[in-house]
């Protein structure tokens, strides 16, 4: 956080809303707050990045400051007057939620996150209706035509409130910064950032932008819809991808598995890639395999397990008598955990008798 | 058109002056109406408006025969002429406003939208009394709640209009009719970048790092400056004086941010810098004499116009004074040299070992097709103490420039062991501290005035003395001591401070009979330059002045010869790099109208800083809210242990974290001036 880099441990006093809390210098005003649990309203603050400030709905009075300030980007020192929720504050949030839903659609029924949604609280919070609206009455902000998508993340301009998390996600967790604001005024919009000098950064499509977007801006591009937020199951789980170990929540509705979120803590921390991330879509396929199938006759059949292995385990000491251990080659898969794919090479050098075993390395 | 203001005093419009013809209080008359920081101004109001508003009166006109009508700017606006239409000009403004919005955050994106689109139905007659209160309601919003500095004041001018003329408005909302559409001029700008001779966008470079984009961040400054990374070193740092974070804790590091980028994206950009030109056939020819920063930057500017363009150098390098006058610790020879670079890759040409007056002279210029000169000689004459024993010329003595040249060339010098240096600017430290790193066991710096009153920069001085060198302040060289040839000693008196001089600083006189003698083998005087007229020829083919610089236009730096620009040290006598720079710059300019049109004047961003300098004058700016961001980073410097022995550099450069956190503590102070002119 961009504000506790010069922290020692020095304590100071701070007071909110009347209360006398202590701080530690170099803490923001929000940090202090959600220390002692005073809810401050924030919508572009997020725990994993330095404040951006860019939604407004954090501000607070500060003693000696002609206007208010945003509580997730000013720095507490010590004696400080703060209050967090005057009838003039109330009202200026009120306005700025109301200017955020000039643009965003109130159709949260039509949502996929509806119920699981930041700036959907913020409007029940804050009595926000579309009947508030009409005040305004202006024309309506066009999105440009064709917005920026990749083959995995489709961005949706109109539901997009510009917090800018995803432009610091991809700069501070992924550091590409392939993302960024475009245009100006009621037209800037989120886009790809454009060559530079000798310089392109390149979307890896990581999706952690579409992770930490509030809003359901941007989605997964192959258009599936993920459930809404009563009726989805979250089960934590291991990515299996890779040897990483990445803990991750698959959402599921029934059976269905709909999306995979991340979950805090693991090596992580939160973090995904594109494999992790996007790669759910073979559980609940139509055509994966479910059953062991032998071939016979040039055709498949399905099988059970044991008949299975049986088939194996007499075909694999067949071979190894009639022309010997290194006439057999094995390969794991890259998807087994490390302690399964020790057991493998173990077994094919140790039973089998050969060195021929090896691992498809990367998926 | 017929309306009244509905807030307080307001005046009736006396007979209107002849613009041009305005004197002492008269002229007043011309503001019929204004309003700024919440005070209200008007013909008569009070003395004290009198003398701020003077420059105001002064600009009245924006180019001949165009009288200013009224200015809206970021914290009020002046009427000038009472059938200006405030209705339209406060829709223009929230066009401005929002079109400058970065939209980054919510109150100013959408809030300024909502305002255009309610002015402009205002304007269109179609407004309604709801709309008025709404209007209110959302400039009060972005006011208080945007994020930066653009938001916190693009409204005060509509507000200011809706307190004082909202009879204007709602006339317009009763009448219902459409008030035509007229166009304005417009300048969106920052303190900073007004404070910067070549007027850099400062906030939007800053922006750039803070976002994590190095190019585009160096794409903004290479706008206008080429030799981004010198900048980032040796700059004077004009911005920063002016910066408004320095009114809450410390200015921005802008100079250290410039540094930043220039040096983590340099062999990109130069490359990128030069793909952008393409020269036609039958492009005209530009000659410039000097390859120092006011040559370059003009060669860079006029090359990108799309001129031939060639330099004639004196030495065998580029970069003049940059490269000669600014020892390594300071500047590293080779970050000079890769920028300097531009200028070939981008098609130009530099002819080394050329000295005007002795090689060739400008007529020959003339006479081999070039069309347009540029003069940037510099001032390369050192000045001389005048004082007894220096016509001597000893060992050990040498003019401060000189002897900077010496070292950096590393030519043979006669190096002593004591060093006394005269003078309290930049040279005279240079001088110093170069001495140190050459094995000089004892340096001396003696200077006439104070500490106080020294014009070298602040972290200059205090890593002088942290190096050791000895200051002896209130002293002035009387007699120099001279045995074999060689120096062995400086006379000097005490001096006091006696009453102010025309510069405002209290000249100081000698103190009868406080002679002594500081014993050195070495004298260095850094007291100034000036130029070598010579080159010009005898008698000098153009007009110089009294102080014997080149005499110029100073809008357009046109000399004496239509064809001839002039600019840099030369003109100005020894000043700065970056206005030296900005003078290449301006010439660019200057050259480029007179080989297209044969005429030279005035650009729209210039007659726009006029005015603008006129407005803050009126000005009483302070920053009344808490920001963001950490303290100013501090500057890593090695070791005076480790720097002492050698010209390596001095200062290190900014982290990428570091920089970060620096870039965040920039208010973005844009603001935005429009002018209603009557054509
Ligand atoms: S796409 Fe989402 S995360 Fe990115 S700026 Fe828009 S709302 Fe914020
Ligand atoms: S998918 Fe990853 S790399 Fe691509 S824009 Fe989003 S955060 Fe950046
Ligand atoms: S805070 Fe930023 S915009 Fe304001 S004067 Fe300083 S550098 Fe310029
Ligand atoms: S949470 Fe502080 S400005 Fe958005």
């Amino acid at each position: 956080m961009a504000a506790t880099r010069r922290s020692e441990t020095k304590t100071i006093t701070v007071f909110m809303d009347g209360t006398r809390l202590t701080a530690r210098e170099g803490q923001t005003i929000l940090d202090v707050a959600r220390e002692h649990g005073i809810r401050i309203p924030t919508l572009c603050y997020h725990e994993k990045l330095k404040p951006i400030g860019s939604c407004r709905l954090c501000i607070v009075e500060v003693e000696g400051s002609a206007t208010p300030v945003a509580a997730c980007t000013t720095a507490v020192s010590d004696g400080m007057m703060v209050r967090t929720h005057t009838p003039e504050l109330v009202e200026l949030r009120r306005e700025t939620l109301k200017l955020i839903f000039l643009k965003h659609p109130m159709n949260c029924p039509a949502c996929e996150i509806n119920g699981n949604c930041q700036l959907q609280d913020l409007a029940h919070e804050y009595d926000i209706n579309h009947l508030d609206l009409h005040t305004y009455n202006i024309r309506p902000v066009e999105p440009e035509p064709e917005p920026y998508a990749t083959p995995l993340i489709q961005y949706h301009p109109r539901r997009c409130i510009l917090c800018g998390r995803c432009v610091q996600a991809c700069v501070e967790i992924t550091e590409v910064g392939a993302i960024n604001f475009k245009g100006r005024g009621a037209l800037t919009r989120i886009a790809p950032v454009e060559r530079m000098g000798a310089i392109k950064p390149q979307c890896v499509s990581c999706g952690e932008c579409m992770a930490i977007c509030p809003v359901n801006a941007l989605t997964e591009a192959l258009g599936k819809k993920r459930g809404k937020a009563w009726e989805t199951r979250k089960v934590k789980t291991t990515c299996t991808y890779c040897g990483c170990g990445c803990q991750l929540e698959l959402n599921a509705v029934g059976d269905t598995v709909t999306g995979v979120t991340p979950t805090e803590g693991g090596v992580n921390r939160g973090a995904l890639c594109s494999k992790g991330r996007f790669g759910y879509d073979f559980i609940n396929h139509p055509d994966r395999l479910k059953t062991p199938l032998i071939r016979e006759n040039g055709t498949w059949r399905e099988a059970n397990w044991d008949e299975a292995l049986a088939l194996v385990a007499e075909r694999l000491a067949d071979i190894r008598s009639e022309s010997g251990a290194d006439a057999i080659g094995a390969l794991a898969s890259a998807r087994c955990t490390n302690e399964e794919n020790y057991l493998f090479q173990k077994f094919v050098r140790g039973v089998l008798g050969t060195n021929n075993v090896d691992h498809c390395a990367r998926l | 058109m017929a309306w009244m203001p509905s807030g307080p005093p307001w005046v009736p419009r006396r007979a209107r002056q002849t613009p041009n013809r305005r004197t002492g209080e008269e002229t007043l008359a011309d503001i019929v109406f204004g309003i700024w920081d919440g005070q209200t101004v008007h013909p008569g109001k009070d003395a004290l408006w009198t003398p701020k508003l003077t420059p105001l009166q002064d600009v009245a006109e924006y180019e001949p025969g165009n009288p200013i009508q009224a200015i809206m700017g970021w914290d009020g606006f002046f009427v000038f002429d009472p059938s200006v239409d405030l209705v339209d000009m406060a829709r223009a403004y929230m066009e401005v406003v929002q079109r400058e919005s970065c939209g980054k955050c919510v109150p100013c994106r959408m809030g300024t939208r909502v305002a255009v689109d309610l002015l402009t139905r205002i304007a269109d007659g179609k407004g309604s009394e709801e709309d008025l209160h709404t209007l209110r309601r959302v400039a009060c919003l972005v006011r208080d709640a945007s994020m930066c500095e653009l938001g916190h004041t693009g409204m005060n001018g509509v507000l200011y209009l809706l307190e004082h003329y909202e009879g204007v408005f709602r006339e317009s909302i009763v009448q219902g009719v459409r008030h035509p559409r007229r166009s304005y001029h417009t300048k969106v700008t920052a303190p900073c970048i007004e404070a910067c001779p070549e007027r850099l966008d400062i906030p939007a470079y800053i922006d750039t790092i803070r976002s994590g984009r190095y190019t585009d961040s160096l794409s903004i400054i290479q706008e206008k400056n080429p030799l981004a990374s010198v900048c980032g070193r040796v700059c004077v740092r004009f911005c920063e004086f002016a910066c408004r974070r320095g009114m809450l804790d410390d200015p921005v590091n802008i100079k250290h941010l410039k540094r930043f980028v220039s040096d983590v994206e340099l062999e990109a950009a130069v490359k990128k810098q030069a793909k952008q030109v393409s020269l036609s056939p039958d492009a005209k020819r530009v000659a410039i004499i000097g390859a120092g920063p006011a040559g370059i930057t003009a060669a860079y500017h006029l090359l990108r116009k799309g001129h031939r363009v060639e330099i004639f150098e004196a030495m065998d390098e580029p970069g003049g004074m940059a490269t000669y006058g600014i020892p390594d610790y300071r500047l590293p020879r080779q970050v000079l040299r890769n920028e300097a670079q531009v200028v070939l890759e981008m098609g130009g040409r530099i002819h080394y070992n050329q000295r005007l007056g002795q090689d060739f002279t400008l007529k020959d210029l003339r006479d081999r097709g070039f069309e347009a000169i540029f003069l940037a000689v510099g001032c390369w004459v050192g000045m001389r103490l005048g004082i007894p024993g220096e016509e001597l010329e000893p060992k050990g003595y040498y003019v401060g420039v000189d002897f900077l040249r010496h070292v950096n060339r590393r030519d043979p010098l006669d190096m002593g062991t004591k060093v006394v240096v005269v003078g309290g600017g930049n040279v005279a430290m240079d001088c110093s501290r170069s001495s140190l790193r050459m094995g000089a066991n004892e340096v001396h710096l003696v200077y006439r005035r104070t500490k106080a009153e020294m014009p070298a920069d602040k972290v200059e001085i205090h890593e002088a003395e942290e190096e050791g060198v000895h200051f002896h302040f209130l002293t002035n060289p009387t007699r120099l001591l001279v045995e074999d040839g060689r120096v062995v000693g400086l006379e000097c008196i005490r001096m006091e401070l006696g009453e102010p001089d025309s510069s405002g600083r209290r000249r100081p006189v000698p103190v009868e009979g406080s002679e002594f003698v500081i014993e050195c083998d070495m004298v260095l005087p850094a007291i100034g330059q000036k130029m070598d007229v010579r080159c010009l020829g005898d008698p000098p083919v153009l007009k110089l002045t009294r102080w014997n610089t080149v005499e110029v236009n100073p809008d357009t730096l046109q000399t004496s010869m239509e064809c001839v620009f002039a600019g840099g040290d030369c003109v100005s006598g020894p000043a700065t790099l970056i206005e030296a720079m900005a003078a290449g710059f301006r010439v660019s300019h200057s050259i480029d109208q007179y080989l297209r049109h044969g005429r030279v004047e005035l650009t729209e961003e210039e007659r726009m800083s006029r005015v603008l300098r006129a407005v803050s004058a009126v000005d009483e700016d302070m920053v009344d809210r808490l920001a963001r961001g950490v303290q100013r980073i501090q500057i890593p410097t090695r070791s005076v242990q480790e720097r002492v022995d050698d010209f390596e550099e001095v200062e290190m450069g900014l982290t990428p974290e570091d920089a970060l956190l620096e870039a965040d503590r920039c208010l973005r102070c844009y603001r935005i001036l429009l002018v209603a002119t009557a054509k």
